[in-house]
């Protein structure tokens, strides 16, 4: 059993599945945004939207009345990507007849590129202080070199993540060497279809290493020894702890536990967590700011925004504590005390986190059309934020 | 990469002049033009149609004009204006020259 949600579609009232709603309307918003600035974009929508109507006329009939979301996203398949005809470098349907001389270079040179050059993650060493990674991130966010540079140093400063980040970046992302590539790195933010070419072209190929079945049975084999292992000293541990827990509330760890590797795999799990929370934590903050609402729940009358987002970070402390108490108590039994845990623990700790949601991202980005219009969005958005504290500050 | 994907830039440039031929034939709604489409190399989807035809309206080189249809709401019907007709016959003529030299190219001096 599934929600029905009615809507109207250039006049006409039909009925579509929640999903099949969801999908529809950010088929629509895409399409709204990418002909922002046409003259005639009003027109073109209400053309899309009627076309729509027809097709979902197609599909209905006395005894079936409501549009499931499997059949709303077919007909978003057949009715392809909306594309601004009229936006810059698009070819010109006229252009033969009225400039017979002008080869354009795109066209002429670029025999891989057929693709338009949409805007990728590349390290841009032309001005840069190191390998060019800041420089990258700051055509892509279309924001200040030295901003970026400035977060990373505080990140690395205060949590170490920075540092890590910034070594993995310098190893992942190509370098923008062509003029092609130099084109790609400041064009368009990217669409479905450029993930879609990249997974195809094989840009994922790491992954395939893990396909060997025997290093794979191997791994789990361990891995299970190590999470029994874990698990029953976490358990004897738990009870020889009661007692602490019980007077007074002393997280007392006993010194002659030894988490062993059983905590290298615990470990990440923790992180993961902790890193998912925290996502949750990013887009229920997103959503209040953009919506008003939290999951739907929308903010009680009279409670202003900013109070809401207050809440929202307490709520987030409060569930993230247990963790992070988690993390620092293994943190001090592989170093036998506070501040002294060697660098590499952080670095393996940050490195699980930040893969986690790297791939959480990448799967919802692929996944979800709302996710991935809002990966679309997050260029220009931070580009606006910027922008905004900046005039704030000029005007201050 | 194959040849289809080689000539993507191409067919997007020609999907115009192909409009334009279309429409010169006789007056056609959009449903029309996707059919007389499909199948061929240039099959395209309403999402990159409406732009484009819109685009060439504010070029002038079409106009529409709403018909009714028994089944459904009215539909927008197609035409060229002079301006089209105009810019349809020198697009021929160019592709004429065009595909004259695409065959002529590389083969033996005829003599």
């Amino acid at each position: 059993m599934n929600k029905v949600i009615t809507i109207n579609l250039n006049g006409n009232a039909y009925q579509l599945e929640e999903g099949g709603f969801e999908a529809l309307r950010a088929y629509l918003d895409g399409a709204a945004r990418r002909l922002d600035g046409n003259p005639d974009r009003d027109e073109i929508i209400a053309d899309i939207e009627q076309a729509i109507a027809d097709k979902c006329r197609g599909m209905l009939g006395t005894y079936k009345t409501v549009l499931s979301a499997k059949e709303v996203g077919l007909i978003i398949e057949e009715m392809g990507p909306v594309e601004d005809a009229s936006a810059g470098a698009d070819a010109d349907p006229a252009a033969g007849a009225t400039a017979p001389g002008g080869t354009r270079p795109e066209t002429a040179g670029t025999e891989s590129k057929a693709v338009p050059p949409v805007r990728r993650l590349y390290k841009i060493p032309h001005g840069a202080m190191s390998p060019g990674v800041c420089n990258g991130l700051a055509a892509y966010f279309n924001i200040d070199v030295s901003l970026v540079r400035f977060l990373f140093l505080l990140f690395t400063v205060f949590w170490g993540i920075g540092c890590v980040a910034y070594v993995l970046l310098i190893f992942l992302l190509p370098t923008a060497k062509t003029p092609e590539e130099k084109a790609a790195a400041q064009g368009p933010p990217p669409t479905a279809q450029e993930f879609i070419r990249r997974a195809k072209e094989g840009y994922y190929e790491g992954m395939k290493a893990f396909a060997d079945k025997q290093a794979h049975r191997e791994w789990r084999r361990k891995f299970h020894r190590e999470m029994r292992g874990w698990r029953r000293a976490f358990h004897h541990e738990m009870r020889a702890n009661t007692r602490h827990w019980q007077q007074g509330f002393v997280p007392h760890w006993a010194p002659g536990f030894q988490p062993g590797i059983g905590a290298w795999f615990a470990l990440p799990f923790v992180s993961i967590l902790r890193a998912g929370l925290a996502l949750l934590w990013i887009v229920a903050l997103v959503s209040l700011l953009a919506t008003g609402a939290v999951f739907g729940v929308l903010l009680p009358a009279g409670i202003p925004v900013w109070a809401g987002v207050l809440c929202l970070f307490a709520f987030y402390l409060v569930l993230a504590w247990p963790l992070k108490a988690m993390r620092r108590a293994y943190y001090w039994n592989a170093a036998g005390g506070p501040f002294f845990a060697p660098p590499f623990i952080y670095a393996f700790d940050a490195f699980i986190g930040i893969g986690f949601v790297v791939v959480l991202l990448w799967l919802a980005g692929h996944h979800l059309p709302q996710i991935h219009e809002a990966f679309r969005n997050i260029p220009p958005l931070v580009h606006e934020a910027v922008n905004a504290v900046k005039d704030w500050w000029a005007a201050r | 990469m194959g040849v289809n994907e080689k000539f993507t830039p191409i067919r997007k440039g020609l999907l115009g002049f192909l409009l334009l031929k279309i429409i010169s034939a006789d007056k056609v709604y959009v449903a029309d033009i996707l059919r007389q489409l499909k199948g061929t190399e240039f099959a395209t989807q309403e999402g990159t149609l409406y732009p484009l035809l819109s685009k060439m309206r504010r070029e002038k080189l079409l106009d529409y004009e709403w018909k009714e249809s028994d089944a459904g709401p009215p539909r927008k019907y197609y035409e060229l204006t002079a301006r089209g007709r105009e810019q349809l016959r020198e697009t021929s003529d160019y592709w004429q020259r065009i595909s004259g030299t695409v065959k002529s190219l590389g083969q033996p001096p005829a003599s």
